[in-house]
């Protein structure tokens, strides 16, 4: 049994802010450029995610024994230059991404990418070493962020339950 | 195009916090040509791959701070890497389209008393130098580059998707080859030119990531390059430091030097290769610097 989940639809249907996703007729010209497919004779398909997500099969998205599926995309959105329908391919995959981190089902790089941005407010912390070459090569020193400020919106934005801090 | 005195400098983490030497090339280019820039205390800009993927409205948040830096001072900002750049343009974008979005948003940077207004722009420094004209790019060389022929990579987030960005043609960019070619240098023809180098799939799984890296490698070698031009350090890194990697996949020599367009410059404009710190390139380029004469 099939089963639809009009929530799923929804979701990406209101947060998809060009609202073309109805539009898919499904021509795969998506898939004939993406440099995914191309490498996993198919594995990766975006045709395949859009359609499940404008049909709702949440099922078919999500808690599959890889997640290879959603999170196989390098995002180099060349599928939205050349859908004809103008479908924000990418768009959508953020939302099932998002999705998908909220359920737990996100790859770990990604997580904890995000928690190092939100414990140093860069995604790559200074290192002393690092300090020290661009002192060498004469480059001024890089101004910290506000560690507190940022913590405080991403607080605002629920980053800190989502990532469990 | 705004005229701009000077730009607020977004080196990115990536740049400044991991591969400096870039930001040195950059510099220097930038001064000879009158570029001025200052610094900021900017956050990470966020990643448009990774963070957006974890969660849009910190993704959001996050931008929009760092656009509020910039915007205090009624400064544009001037970019490094196509990450940053598709981050803080995007986000500039959607704010600005999206009046309920941008509400959301500054509801959460009252928080931290700021506010989101939607007055600067932002560029990436291969439209800041291609602006400036290529005349006044060429008088600036001293070391014509003729001979060199190289692959030109402008990568994906320089350019795509083309309604927000508007910086290039999406699918043929021409900025990056004929700043290329102010050098002397000579771009090459290659199948594919537009192909990914393949990191964001490399950060789940690496077998696709190095296939995808070494059609790249493949075909740039094939049409005659002697080494592949960059302007994003996630494109860098994925060419240079797992050139190796995506040798072993293909069970292939590569062997190709990956060059940021400011190194490339720079190099033209005479400005030592020690001054930029080429030797923290992992593929080697003292082979090609000799055969073209390039100290
Ligand atoms: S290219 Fe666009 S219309 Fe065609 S299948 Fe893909 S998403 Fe649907
Ligand atoms: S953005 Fe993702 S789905 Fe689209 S072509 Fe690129 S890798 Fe494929």
């Amino acid at each position: 049994m099939v089963s639809v989940d009009f929530e799923l639809r929804k979701k990406v249907m209101d947060a998809h802010i060009k609202d073309t996703l109805k539009y898919c007729y499904q021509c795969a010209r998506c898939t004939d450029v993406c440099p995914v497919s191309k490498v996993t004779d198919g594995r990766y398909d975006p045709r395949q995610i859009i359609l499940n997500s404008f049909l709702g099969l949440k099922e078919a998205i999500f808690n599959q024994e890889s997640n290879f599926n959603l999170w196989g995309c390098t995002i180099c959105d060349t599928c939205d230059e050349v859908c004809p329908q103008k479908i924000g391919l990418t768009e959508v995959f953020a939302v099932l991404r998002n999705m998908s981190i909220t359920m737990e089902e996100g790859p770990e790089y990604y997580t904890s990418q995000a928690s190092t941005i939100y414990d140093s407010g860069k995604a790559i912390p200074m290192q002393t070493a690092i300090e020290r070459r661009r002192d060498q090569l004469g480059l001024p020193k890089i101004e910290p962020p506000n560690i507190e400020e940022v913590q405080k919106i991403l607080n605002e934005t629920n980053l800190n339950k989502i990532l469990k801090k | 195009m705004a005229k701009v005195d000077e730009y607020k400098m977004f080196e990115g983490c990536t740049i400044g916090n991991r591969i400096p030497f870039i930001e040195a090339s950059a510099r220097k280019v930038f001064d000879k040509l009158g570029i001025k820039t200052s610094e900021g205390p900017f956050a990470c800009c966020p990643d448009p791959v990774g963070f957006n993927s974890v969660d849009h409205s910190s993704w959001l948040a996050m931008g929009a701070r760092n656009l509020t830096i910039a915007e205090a001072e009624g400064k544009d900002i001037i970019s490094l890497c196509n990450g940053c750049f598709q981050t803080l343009k995007a986000v500039n974008h959607e704010l600005k389209h999206d009046e309920h979005e941008k509400e959301k948003i500054n509801k959460i940077l009252s928080s931290i008393g700021k506010e989101f207004n939607g007055s600067i722009n932002v560029w990436h420094f291969v439209e800041v130098l291609y602006n400036i004209g290529l005349e006044k790019i060429k008088e600036n060389v001293t070391h014509e580059l003729s001979g060199l022929k190289v692959a030109c990579h402008t990568g994906c987030h320089y350019n795509r998707p083309s309604e927000i960005m508007q910086t290039d043609d999406p699918m043929k960019p021409v900025k990056l080859r004929e700043l290329v070619a102010a050098t002397g240098a000579t771009p090459v023809d290659y199948e594919e030119e537009m192909l990914c180098c393949g990191a964001g799939v490399g950060n789940i799984e690496e077998e696709p990531s190095m296939q995808i890296l070494a059609n790249k490698f493949s075909s740039a070698i094939n049409a005659g390059a002697e080494a592949i031009v960059v302007i994003c350090p996630a494109c860098f890194q994925q060419m240079d430091t797992n050139q190796k990697k995506a040798e072993k996949q293909a069970n292939k020599t590569f062997g190709v030097p990956i060059i940021y367009l400011t190194e490339l410059l720079a190099l033209s404009y005479g400005i030592k290769s020690e001054e930029i710190g080429l030797k923290f390139h992992r593929s080697r380029l003292n082979a090609l610097l000799e055969k073209h004469g390039i100290k």
